[in-house]
């Protein structure tokens, strides 16, 4: 009788599981997607500076339009991480 | 546990007051003449039902707190997706906006250019003498495309 008492004191150990809860890490914005546009090329041998200039400036915009996606992502990416942190 | 899913509540219950009736009965009422005859069987039996007993509702009741911190992680989760939403909302506004007058403040510029600048005497004078040397574009256009060197050669 104490064996069978001791056993089934054994047997009645608990079982552990986690939280079968499932997630998924958010899809980003399509606009942080799209690549990054090729610079601008000079286009023919004797070119005024004034040509020059207006390929550099379009160059500078296409710069600045690329930074913006890259602090996009990086704004982006520091939300969704807390976001995703909070949920304990 | 498999068995939560077949059997229902009031079974697990059942087991464990079927479990305890019977160890009273083995163990307290052993004087009747009617149970002393079957103590032995009684008592193992009523132990081994009372055990499972209360094997049962110690799952039953575990399952309850899983399931229940399961409904509370799906709520968080569910706000959360709510947030991320709402932040892939602000940043594409945020990203649109911004490219929107860079494009437009670079055309600005450009068009200033072609109206003003184009029209200096001082610059007519430079455009009409001085064209930009090839060498001069070669260099603008080979650091254009200074991003090719550095991709993998079969993308090439």
């Amino acid at each position: 009788m104490k064996t069978l008492i001791v056993s089934l004191a054994i047997v009645l150990a608990g079982c552990s599981t986690t939280v079968p809860v499932a997630r998924k890490f958010p899809e980003a914005p399509e606009v942080l997607k799209q690549k990054c546009e090729s610079l601008k090329l000079i286009e023919g041998d004797k070119v005024a500076i004034t040509e020059m200039l207006k390929v550099i400036v379009h160059n500078y915009s296409l710069y600045h339009e690329c930074s913006t996606k890259v602090e996009g992502w990086n704004e982006w990416y520091e939300a969704q991480k807390k976001i995703f942190n909070e949920v304990k | 546990m498999w068995i939560i899913s077949i059997l229902p509540e009031w079974a697990f219950h059942l087991i464990l007051t079927m479990g305890i009736i019977g160890t009273v009965a083995g163990f307290a009422l052993g004087m009747i003449p009617a149970i002393r005859q079957y103590k032995l069987p009684i008592q193992v039996i009523s132990l081994l039902v009372l055990s499972l007993g209360l094997y049962l509702e110690g799952g039953l009741a575990d399952y309850k707190t899983w399931e229940a911190r399961v409904k509370e992680m799906e709520a968080k989760v569910a706000v959360a997706e709510e947030k991320a939403k709402t932040v892939n909302v602000e940043v594409q506004e945020k990203i649109v906006t911004q490219t929107k007058v860079i494009r437009e403040k670079g055309k600005d510029i450009i068009k200033y250019i072609d109206k003003e600048v184009i029209k200096t005497e001082e610059v007519i004078k430079y455009v009409e003498n001085c064209p930009v040397p090839k060498a001069i574009i070669d260099i603008h256009n080979d650091a254009a495309i200074l991003n090719k060197a550095a991709e993998p050669k079969d993308k090439k």
